[in-house]
């Protein structure tokens, strides 16, 4: 009788990847990599507690939950934010150790006619909720018109930010 | 009989929640990390059915399926990919027979949790057959559902699946008999108010296909390559898995915001191999280098342009209105990145999205362009409304007709 218990392709010599999709977060409490791809207005907002080790990344893709019925709060900025906090208040992390790093949200392919784009509001609501919750930015990559592609280090923290046409940044 | 886009999104969701719990179950027999990447639901003919299978070697098992809803489910993979599931699944026993074994034990632990997932939903019992072994080339693989009769099109789900560290193919496919599907639909739909007459969703469609041999016609005068419209479909998905219609590489082509009823977004993409085998097609002079220049972005903006003009007259020919477009917009940049604020700007007003989905393609060079509208959910829903059925033969204009 096998037990199918997944225990044989177990790799621990490898730093474990996980994959955040579009309205997607995710918690990594064992150091591991956090990765989301190609954000154009979206915004991947990444939340590391160093004290107690815990990093969370959430790709959110509209303003505020407000404008549209029910759904999925990974989707908007504002709710987005405020799961991925809870998700890592869940995992042992305290807010009052939390940083925040953001990056996305261009303004690319914006066809509005008068005021500001999708892009733009994205940053917005993000810092807002942010600083509602106290927890501060220290690092961010926002606006312009190219596309994004991040890696959230769990263990360090370090968020590194790579563009299509432009050299690979690390926040 | 019509189908309203609630339940539309309903049965979206409910088919990627069973792709859902059968990739759980796959991963946690073989250990092997999987997440199901896009769900959606294609209106197409029957005959190009898995067209996005490339043309290698693929196994997988297939099911029978009756009761409210009626007809057949697959899961495929390619051969690698069952090589590797199969080694997880029994270390050492690398025969064939073992192998197809393994594929057919994943199987039927990943497909029965799929059918029951849809019983549990429809509150009725959908029966299975036991699992059936299948092999093939390409989209051979794929098992043949029933039509709607006439035109031969049907609705197919079809979920991707991804390996976290690899890149392999790996698809449930469900494939519902037309009508056991569409009365189902009917007897689900919660209002009468938002619904879309399923026949003129079939014209929608075909009038894309027009819209995309327009395009082609466009490329092949402009550039002498012979070029022909290869597939277009139109399918359902969530907001959010718009952008996952694309790769991550790098395209490049045109976007417009176009107006009228419906309005939305068309764009003309390239992959990066293609822009460049077509835009050198198109100069007089022969080009150095593998990198993209500013003439060949050039190129690429002016054959986005006229396939943007080929593809919306097509339409505005069958919906006998005019259908204004901006000027278009170069892109180049990551795949998802590009339709991403395409998709939040039409997210704003609607959870789900219909995804216009055209594909050509040419022997002579090697390039392949696709075309993707964003519509406007609502603004489609009155269109259709609009639409005569005869007139889906019109998209070649015959300014007599038109004009008498």
């Amino acid at each position: 009788m096998k037990v199918y218990d997944g225990s044989q392709q177990a790799d621990a010599s490898q730093t474990e990847r996980i994959k955040v999709g579009i309205a997607e977060y995710d918690v990594s409490t064992d150091g591991a990599v956090l990765t989301t791809s190609g954000l154009g207005s979206c915004i991947g907002v990444a939340i590391h507690d160093e004290n107690a080790d815990v990093s969370g990344l959430v790709h959110v893709m509209l303003p505020t939950a407000d404008e549209v019925d029910g759904g999925n709060a990974a989707k908007f900025a504002d709710t987005g934010v405020e799961t991925l906090v809870e998700a890592l208040e869940d995992a042992g992390g305290s807010r009052r150790a939390m940083i925040a790093k953001i990056a996305g949200g261009s303004d690319m392919l914006d066809f509005s006619k008068n005021g500001s784009g999708i892009g733009e509001r994205n940053v917005k609501v993000v810092r807002k909720t942010l600083d509602s919750l106290d927890i501060p930015i220290v690092e961010s990559d926002v606006g312009g018109d190219h596309g994004r592609s991040l890696r959230l280090e769990g263990e360090t923290g370090d968020l590194v930010v790579k563009s299509a046409n432009r050299d690979e940044k690390r926040l | 009989m019509r189908v309203d886009i609630k339940s539309l999104g309903t049965f979206n969701q409910l088919a990627h929640e069973g792709a859902q719990q059968a990739t759980a179950s796959m991963s946690q027999m073989t250990g092997i990390d999987a997440v199901v990447d896009v769900t959606k639901i294609t209106l197409v003919d029957s005959a190009v059915v898995g067209e996005e299978l490339a043309d290698q070697e693929f196994v997988g098992v297939q099911f029978d399926f009756e009761g409210e809803l009626s007809g057949r489910t697959a899961l495929v993979m390619d051969r690698d990919c069952s090589e590797t599931l199969t080694e997880a699944l029994l270390p050492g026993d690398s025969g064939a027979e073992m192998a197809q074994s393994g594929v057919k034990e994943i199987g039927n632990i990943m497909m029965s949790g799929f059918i029951d997932g849809w019983a549990d939903y429809l509150e009725t019992t959908i029966d299975h057959s036991p699992p059936t072994y299948i092999e093939g080339i390409g989209r051979d693989v794929i098992p043949t559902a029933e039509g709607d009769g006439e035109s031969d099109q049907l609705f197919v789900f079809k979920s991707q699946i991804e390996w976290i560290d690899e890149s392999v193919d790996f698809y449930i496919y469900m494939l519902p008999d037309y009508d056991s599907l569409t009365d189902l639909m009917t007897t689900h739909a919660d209002t009468e108010s938002d619904a879309i007459p399923i026949d003129k969703l079939q014209v929608f469609n075909r009038m894309t296909e027009r819209g995309t041999q327009k395009a082609a016609e466009n490329v092949s005068m402009m550039t002498g390559i012979d070029t022909e419209a290869e597939v277009s479909h139109i399918s359902f998905a969530r907001i959010e898995d718009v952008p996952k219609q694309l790769e991550n590489a790098r395209y490049v082509g045109t976007v417009v915001e176009f107006t009228g009823v419906p309005s939305g977004f068309l764009l003309v993409l390239f992959d990066e191999t293609s822009a460049k085998n077509v835009a050198e097609a198109m100069m007089p002079v022969e080009m150095d280098g593998d990198e993209l220049t500013d003439q060949h972005t050039a190129a690429i903006e002016e054959l986005g342009n006229i396939m943007t003009s080929g593809f919306v007259d097509g339409w505005a020919n069958v919906l006998q209105t005019s259908v204004d477009h901006t000027p278009p917009r170069l892109v180049h940049d990551m795949g998802q990145a590009i339709l991403d604020p395409l998709a939040a700007q039409v997210g704003q007003h609607q959870e789900h999205a219909f995804i216009i989905d055209s594909r050509m393609r040419t022997d002579d060079v090697e390039f392949e362009a696709e075309i993707y509208a964003l519509p406007n959910e609502q603004e489609l829903r009155e269109a259709l409304d609009e639409l005569m059925v005869e007139r889906a033969e019109e998209t070649d204009a015959d300014p007599d007709k038109l004009f008498q």
